[in-house]
């Protein structure tokens, strides 16, 4: 970037040596897996919230937001609403967090076991560490091309850049665990939304709202305002994303991590509600960016998704303000990463590796094999990183992969808590189905002699049929083999 | 205006004062969040050492 100076140097450097000594500050605390895990349960309502939508945003979300935003106009950003939508009913009602944060389990599948049996719970964690991991193995290769483009660094330079930020946000993982994510998360909350919204705010006075809405409208009529009519949107698009945000909410390792790091249940309800309209936010402002970025530079950027870090690097911003956004969304990207690595590690000590602790280990022990799995997932993101070519929408990528575990992960919870008819073999059935559409999807897509007839049959039909095979699934096999009627305790 | 842009205009809106306002407030609050987790830790970690 032509106006990148020693200021904007100087701001990113603060910024990385705050977060660096912020997450390293709180190793003293860690003593127990719990700690770890969970940070000893002793998070409170705002530190929730700021850890749950730093956590939620990282440079991926505002690339795919951003992306929506430039091929669909202010339509785009319907997936937000689903989210809050269902973020605030959950909040609001405590429907599953509640049984699931009082059972008193630091994992998902930790719950199941509870009602379906230990072999529910070992495939439960295997589901959710491919699903999960699948998901975020984007996330560094995307986080790495903003900031290329944006910094005007060479594009030789994306693998070290990459791995510069997985290093960083490694290190104060694997020593402080969660305590560090929490604290890390509260600076890079507060550093990336100064940086997004004085960015918004200076692009909205650049590019008046008029010249906006009617490039919206030039480009893509009465569909670049009202997602019911969008062609590339419509019904199907919003019935799957309002299946996978409502599945997401109730399950996402990352969400539920904050539920399970509360102080109880009640707090846990607050914090969901509290955050809920942050989800609006997360679409709406990076959407507003890459409207901008095709208004300054017009229809047919490729990959669209650098339409916006594009529009980012060529606007003449005042002094200071591309560090601090560099910073910005440094941090986001920061706090995601540190907190999927954690919690999608979490589910591999406590459920993949809980065959393997017939004795009771040492918390010595267990914490040295939680710092070692981090840092395997690690090698894993820069691994997968480098050779994946991202062929979809980022987003379509991000919500086909979280469907491998999102249909099952949520029939199977919401059958714990509220049916007590549910059993293993339903269990074992929603797993299978709910796993295996979107994977094949995703393996038809990727083969060149299948890809077509995966096209044809879209993401969004494959993600529906997921949730409703997992939910079928559930039922039948429930009622193939009557179960006990079990409830879930504290 | 654009009809159809009144309404992401009034969203867009929300999302700035929302997103101003909650920075504020977590900016405070959050920060006192953490300072009594970790009082509250740090009790617990000289509890266990005394058992």
């Amino acid at each position: 970037m032509s106006n990148f100076t020693w200021i904007d140097v100087s701001i990113i450097a603060i910024y990385f040596a705050l977060a660096m000594f912020a997450g390293l500050s709180v190793r003293k605390y860690i003593g127990k897996v719990e700690d770890f895990l969970v940070a000893g349960r002793e998070m409170d309502v705002y530190l929730g919230v700021a850890s749950l939508a730093a956590t939620e945003f990282g440079i991926v979300t505002c690339m795919s937001s951003a992306e929506l935003g430039y091929k669909y106009g202010f339509a785009g950003a319907v997936a937000g609403v689903c989210g809050f939508l269902a973020m605030l009913f959950i909040g609001l009602t405590g429907f599953c967090v509640r049984p699931l944060r009082e059972s008193g389990v630091m994992t998902i599948p930790e719950l199941f076991e509870k009602r379906f049996g230990s072999k529910i719970r070992w495939w439960s964690g295997v589901v959710i560490v491919l699903g999960g991991l699948l998901n975020m193995g984007v996330f560094l290769r995307t986080g790495g091309e903003f900031l290329v483009i944006v910094c005007d660094i060479d594009k030789q330079y994306l693998e070290i850049t990459m791995t510069v930020m997985l290093v960083a946000v490694g290190i104060y993982t694997v020593v402080g665990g969660m305590l560090s994510v929490l604290v890390t998360d509260y600076l890079q909350f507060l550093v990336m939304s100064v940086g997004m919204l004085l960015v918004s705010v200076l692009t909205l006075v650049n590019i008046p709202w008029e010249t906006l809405a009617s490039t919206v409208a030039a480009n893509y009529g009465t569909g670049g305002f009202n997602p019911f009519v969008n062609p590339n949107i419509g019904w199907t698009y919003i019935i799957f994303q309002m299946l996978v945000n409502a599945a997401a909410m109730l399950t996402w390792q990352t969400t539920i991590a904050r539920l399970l790091s509360a102080k109880d249940a009640k707090t846990g309800q607050k914090v969901y509600t509290r955050t809920s309209f942050f989800f609006v936010c997360q679409f709406v402002i990076p959407g507003l960016w890459g409207i901008a970025a095709l208004t300054t530079l017009g229809p047919g950027v490729e990959p669209a998704s650098h339409a916006m870090p594009t529009f980012l690097a060529q606007t003449a911003w005042p002094l200071g303000v591309t560090g601090l956004l560099v910073a910005a969304m440094l941090a986001a990207d920061m706090s995601t990463d540190s907190s999927y690595m954690l919690t999608w590690g979490s589910v591999i000590y406590n459920d993949l590796m809980a065959p393997f602790r017939k004795t009771k280990w040492s918390e010595k022990r267990g914490l040295a094999w939680n710092r070692m799995i981090i840092a395997l997932i690690g090698l894993f993101l820069l691994v997968y990183g480098l050779w994946y070519p991202l062929q979809q929408e980022i987003w379509t990528y991000l919500t086909v992969t979280g469907t491998i575990y999102l249909a099952s992960m949520s029939t199977l919870l919401v059958a714990a808590c509220y049916w007590p008819r549910a059993n293993s073999w339903g269990a074992a059935g929603a797993i299978t189905l709910g796993a295996l559409i979107p994977f094949a999807y995703l393996v038809f897509e990727a083969i060149p002699a299948t890809r077509e007839a995966a096209l044809s049959i879209g993401a969004e039909r494959a993600g529906i049929a997921a949730f409703v095979g997992a939910g079928l699934a559930m039922v039948l096999g429930s009622y193939l083999k009557p179960g006990p009627n079990v409830r879930i305790s504290s | 205006m654009i009809d159809g842009s009144i309404f992401w205009w009034y969203v867009t809106t929300a999302c700035l004062v929302w997103f101003s306002t909650v920075t504020i407030y977590v900016a405070i609050r959050g920060g006192l969040d953490i300072k009594h987790m970790l009082r509250r830790l740090k009790a617990l970690e000289h509890q266990n050492r005394d058992k």
